[in-house]
């Protein structure tokens, strides 16, 4: 099992009304996060692997267990990218 | 009774006649240029006006024989009062807003977008006044957007005076086709919470929509001028520039108000502009 878990030192976020805004450090570059894809950035605490964020994800959303998969791994991607995220 | 920030932009504002060294902050400025540090300001227009502030000391004016008088005023009003707003922790931004129900509802939008000719219109229905141009916000109350009153006098194109009855008064200045016009239900001079900034955009027909969290912090950014002025003079790092935005997102309702460039719909936008801030008030 690989946690996944925040680069802080990377960015800074802020919470505006149900929206997630992100702003990478290093080019201030802005990524706004809404839906399932904030809730899925709320649940990255450290200690959860993917197959735990989907788990999570399940009990709030009525999609199937392989769009939800499929909804973290592409944002666990783009995240990963980005800088914002690692899986250790 | 007014506020520490009224008071602090009074004293601040300050201003005497006398010699400006253009060399003072650094390289020699030219004609049309300005200079922004942490605590000083200074300007050189293209007339030949000059300008020097520094915190504490207030302002320097110094006029070549050659400029226009009439212009003094102009500058002193706009970008040398936005300079000192800045470096003294206010946040100036080209808006107008007329006062209802004890709150500040403003316009924004660039030159020539109708900021003023909405102002006034709204004030024949009864609205008065609360800042034109420029609105000064006090983020000193960490829960609060409080609005500093307008410093300057409402002004008009002829075609704004025609457009809404407004009355006009003297000429603002040599070569400026603007009248300085009476604010028509009088204007406010106490600070107040804001309660909207709305956004006035061109299109087909006339509509105000809120604005989400993320549209908000995007829009923080639109006043380009006053949020570079104020950015530079906080000697901001990204992360606190992004802790600014999100503040004044998190806090600043703000609408996108469409109406058509078309005089002869005028006046149902502003009649729409009304039920809007009164519909705010009963929220």
């Amino acid at each position: 099992m690989n946690a996944v878990h925040k680069l802080t030192g990377n960015f800074t976020e802020a919470d505006i009304d149900e929206e997630i805004i992100i702003m990478r450090l290093d080019n201030g570059e802005l990524l706004s996060l809404v839906d399932s894809a904030a809730a899925i950035w709320r649940l990255i605490d450290g200690r959860r692997d993917r197959a735990a964020l989907v788990a999570a994800l399940k009990a709030e959303y009525a999609a199937d267990d392989e769009q939800i998969a499929q909804d973290v791994g592409d944002l666990l991607y783009q995240l990963k990218e980005a800088g914002l995220l690692a899986e250790e | 009774m007014k506020s520490a920030a009224q008071l602090l932009m009074e004293r601040e504002t300050r201003v005497r006649h006398g010699p400006v060294d253009l060399d003072r902050l650094g390289g020699r400025l030219e004609p049309g240029h300005s200079h922004l540090e942490a605590d000083s300001y200074l300007l050189h227009t293209a007339d030949g006006l000059r300008y020097f502030y520094r915190k504490g000391e207030g302002i320097t004016i110094c006029r070549d024989s050659a400029a226009d008088a009439s212009e003094e005023q102009l500058w002193l009003n706009g970008s040398v009062y936005s300079a000192v707003a800045c470096i003294n922790g206010l946040v100036p931004i080209h808006a107008s807003a007329v006062a209802h129900d004890g709150k500040a509802f403003a316009f924004t939008g660039p030159s020539g977008s109708g900021k003023s000719t909405l102002i006034a219109a709204l004030g024949q229905l009864g609205l008065p006044m609360f800042c034109d141009d420029t609105l000064v916000l006090d983020l000193g109350d960490p829960d609060v957007v409080t609005c500093l009153p307008g410093h300057k006098r409402l002004k008009l194109t002829p075609e704004a005076l025609e457009l809404t009855g407004a009355r006009a008064e003297e000429p603002v200045g040599t070569g400026i086709d603007k009248f300085y016009a009476e604010a028509p239900a009088g204007d406010v001079m106490t600070p107040l919470p804001l309660a909207e900034l709305i956004f006035l955009e061109e299109g087909t027909q006339p509509a105000i929509e809120r604005l989400s969290g993320g549209e908000r912090f995007l829009r923080t950014q639109d006043d380009h001028y006053t949020a570079h002025l104020f950015a530079v003079a906080r000697q901001f790092d990204r992360a606190e520039q992004f802790a600014h935005r999100a503040r004044l997102a998190r806090q600043i309702a703000m609408a996108r108000f469409v109406r058509p460039w078309d005089r002869a719909r005028f006046h149902g936008g502003v009649a729409l502009a009304r039920r809007h801030v009164t519909a705010v008030e009963q929220q």
